[in-house]
């Protein structure tokens, strides 16, 4: 299993300011959040997969793959859902079948196949921005456009740098108390015990590599200067604009299009 | 442009001054070499100069420190960061960015200038450091050679007048500072220089000046290197402070009568004061030892043991190696090898398949981790990733509580452990709290404590000064001839020639010499290819060997002083 990551690769979205693509991504979210049935994620899903293949040019196959984990749990929502449906909140729930003690019924299986795809949809959606978004122009982006204290900004950069290095040290001090003889354990116990000893040499060097990058980054006159400047300055361009507002036009018209066809059911706070 | 006042300092919440009374200058263009054993104030004397003491860190600072002219009390961080530049030890954690490019023009940013110079001086930098192709490369994709380059890379393009290095090589492998020593050397005379170094042999000829820390954070002395090595070494080797090796074989030749004029700091100043000596060394006791320990039953046997990672890199290939009881092996090749896979394999921390590797023996899959832990000890290169207990004491007895041996007989053998490793003055403290040689002698004891018979050493000298790594490798080797196998991976080639009797070179995966260390070194190309590089004293002899074909092969200082008294 593969989680996603930056996806390195030329397009309008990679090209795109991070800061108003992040934008366009909530309102999709929102978007997405506010639904109860089941074909407007099924839209947005759709939607998503589109904008990442056209204007991210990430490969259909790749999308999937890397989707797949979550297919399992949307699968996972239908069926408990189906099975499990609260039939006291409908007054004549459709029953379409029985098995053992559990109902299945048509309101659970729908509103189980909402939910599926509305966490498949907000997924994609974080997909696409992750993958298109280089994490140094993100925060330089955060810094320059959403006005982010640039000393908070690069604290991020660095965390994210450290991550791998600490995951190589997790795993080398797990091999190492191996050694010991310390087996795996299973009991509570045991594990809190097993936590204290993983955790105190992983701090030990977190806090040790922590003061030395900021050693380092103060040595380079960190934070020291009255005015930084920035190498690479990020814009708001106007494709930018232009692609937020494509957005918006195209969420209204979903919705709109759907509440045409009778298809919406509740959306938002209206009632249904 | 650098002078220090009577200069000291205390860490806020330390007891005693790390530093006390520290005057030292020097001239413009200078390259001064700081030695002195771990833990006597280096690097906060470094930190001192560059301005980060009194600025950052806190404590309590004593005396004045000037650099041009500019007192760092008195000065900002940002005046200063474009005087002073300092490259730190550990090449992962001095870079904050993600690429080369963006890493460089960090500090650029953090001093203000316009986004047009930044980049011509990135371009400048980088090309300088021979780093101009890897401009947007991402830094987890450079070696550890490139990223101390890069280091200086970003401190040059903020131009400024004093470089300090502490320990710039400490963490490279012989390869990566083959590439970075002469990457350094071009700014020899450009920059005033301070330098932290344990590796000498290759940096002595840049050296105008040698400084001497003593224990106490003080100045024992200073001067021209040679005038203060020459006279002084018995301090330095009670002070157990790194030589460079052509000097420590002067001195030992000295004591033995034989005098080497002028005093040599470099092997090719020891190959010319050599040949004019009248003496002609005697070729006795260096030809290789016949090994009988082939004819020993392996301790260790490996099988085509392949491995591949599940991203697809494949780090062993088909290796077939063999290590006989009661032997001292040494596992060599460039970083990623394959050597701690390799290790890892012989512990199950990485599951061999069946068949492919034999503990004394007997197939590892068959073993229990309880008989394997019993047979086998690990010592890994950071000791305290494997510290379990909260004091010196329970780390010792928690591999013999673990088996339930009975307290009694637990407390007697962690005692007999505490004397033999020099640590029972420190049985009530919590490991963390040792220092460096502590910590490596008990992560040493501990992987003894029930008398395992094969011990697996992942640099074991790593990080030490010179008086703790010559106990550790005591210790090994009278544990070698009590009967113990030893296995240690390494780059120090002069460890392997003082007391590894056997090794196996790997590359890329593959066992691409086994034998004995003598005729490793005979093979030039092999060397070459695999990015080994020679001790220092056999290079001289090599050097003698050109003139003089029949000139012994003398490996270590001890063979040289026997050819020649």
């Amino acid at each position: 299993m593969h989680f996603f990551e930056y996806y390195e690769r030329d397009s309008f979205l990679h090209r795109a300011n991070p800061t108003t693509k992040l934008m366009a991504v909530f309102v999709l979210l929102l978007a997405v959040i506010m639904a109860f049935d089941p074909f407007t994620p099924l839209l947005f899903l759709i939607f998503a997969i589109a904008l990442m293949c056209g204007l991210g040019r990430i490969p259909l196959f790749y999308i999937l793959r890397t989707l797949i984990p979550f297919w399992l749990v949307a699968i996972g929502f239908v069926v408990t859902n189906g099975f499990l449906y609260d039939v006291t909140k409908v007054q004549t729930p459709t029953v379409l079948g029985r098995w053992g003690p559990f109902l299945i019924t048509q309101e659970g299986l729908e509103a189980g196949l909402s939910l599926g795809l509305r966490a498949l949809a907000i997924v994609s959606y974080s997909m696409m921005f992750v993958m298109t978004t280089a994490p140094t122009d993100f925060v330089l982006s955060l810094i320059q456009q959403a006005r982010l204290s640039y000393r908070f900004g690069y604290g991020i950069l660095v965390s994210y740098r450290f991550m791998p290095l600490l995951q190589a040290e997790y795993d080398t001090i797990r091999a190492a108390h191996k050694v010991r003889g310390v087996g795996e354990r299973t009991g509570l116990r045991d594990r809190y015990q097993q936590l204290k000893r993983y955790a105190v040499p992983l701090l030990a060097s977190a806090i040790r590599k922590s003061e030395r990058v900021a050693l380092a980054m103060d040595s380079k006159a960190f934070g020291a200067a009255s005015a930084r400047t920035y190498y690479r300055a990020l814009h708001v361009r106007r494709g930018d604009w232009l692609f937020l507002a494509g957005v918006v036009i195209a969420v209204v018209l979903i919705i709109m299009g759907l509440a045409w066809l009778g298809l919406l059911k509740g959306y938002g706070i209206v009632p249904e | 442009m650098i002078e220090t006042r009577h200069l000291g300092f205390r860490y806020a919440f330390g007891k005693r001054a790390v530093l006390s009374d520290i005057n030292l200058q020097l001239e413009k263009g200078e390259t001064a070499l700081l030695l002195g054993p771990s833990g006597c104030g280096k690097s906060t004397l470094a930190l001192c100069l560059d301005g980060l003491i009194p600025h950052v860190i806190e404590g309590e600072m004593r005396g004045e420190v000037f650099v041009d002219g500019l007192s760092t009390r008195e000065s900002s961080v940002a005046e200063l960061a474009s005087k002073v530049g300092i490259v730190f030890q550990d090449p992962e954690s001095q870079f904050c960015m993600l690429t080369v490019e963006d890493e460089v023009a960090f500090g650029l940013e953090n001093l203000g200038i316009p986004p047009g110079e930044i980049g011509a001086r990135i371009g400048t930098a980088l090309r300088q450091m021979g780093l101009e192709q890897e401009r947007r490369t991402r830094l987890d994709r450079l070696s550890g050679g490139m990223k101390q380059r890069l280091a200086l890379a970003c401190l040059l393009a903020m131009q400024p007048d004093v470089l300090v290095l502490d320990e710039p090589t400490a963490n490279l492998d012989p390869q990566g500072a083959a590439e970075f020593l002469p990457a350094l050397a071009t700014l020899k005379g450009q920059r005033t220089m301070l330098i932290v170094e344990h590796r000498l042999d290759d940096l002595m000829h840049l050296v105008d000046r040698v400084v001497i820390m003593g224990g106490e954070g003080r100045i024992l002395l200073q001067g021209m290197p040679r005038e203060v090595l020459a006279t002084n070494v018995d301090l330095l080797e009670e002070q157990g402070i790194w030589l460079p090796q052509a000097a420590e074989l002067a001195w030992h030749l000295a004591k033995a009568g034989v005098r080497l004029e002028p005093f040599p700091l470099t092997v090719e100043e020891a190959a010319a004061a050599l040949r004019k000596l009248p003496q002609r060394p005697l070729s006795r006791d260096v030809e290789e030892a016949s090994s009988p320990l082939s004819f020993a039953p392996p301790a260790i046997e490996l099988r085509h043991l392949s491995f591949a990672y599940p991203n697809g890199t494949r780090a062993l290939d088909d290796v077939q190696l063999t290590v006989a009881r009661g032997d001292f092996f040494a596992l060599l090749g460039p970083n990623g090898s394959g050597k701690t896979t390799l290790a890892m394999h012989l512990m199950d921390i990485l599951r061999p398949p069946p068949g492919t590797v034999y503990i004394q023996g007997r197939d590892l899959v068959a073993l229990s981790t309880y008989e394997l832990t019993q047979q086998v000890g690990y010592v890994f290169q950071n000791p305290e990733h494997q510290f379990v207990a909260d004091t010196v004491y329970d780390e010792l007895a928690y591999s013999l509580r673990v088996r339930g041996i009975n307290e009694a007989e637990t407390q007697h053998r962690v005692e007999e452990l505490l004397a033999e490793f020099g640590l029972a003055a420190q049985a009530k403290d919590n490991p963390f709290r040792l220092s460096q040689g502590q910590k490596r002698r008990l992560s040493l004891a501990t992987m003894l404590a029930i008398g395992q018979q094969i011990l697996v050493l992942d640099e074991p000298t790593f990080g030490q000064d010179r008086r703790s790594a010559r106990q550790i490798m005591e210790h090994l080797r009278r544990l070698n001839e009590r009967g113990v196998t030893i296995i240690m991976i390494t780059h120090d080639m002069r460890l392997v020639a003082e007391y590894a009797r056997h090794v196996a070179v790997l590359m890329a995966g593959r066992v691409v010499y086994q034998g004995s260390v003598r005729s490793l070194y005979h093979q030039a190309a092999l060397l070459e290819k695999t990015s080994l590089v020679t001790p220092p004293l056999y290079r001289l002899a090599q050097r003698l060997q050109q003139e003089n074909p029949t000139f012994p092969d003398l490996m270590t200082g001890e063979d040289w002083v026997r050819a020649y008294t």
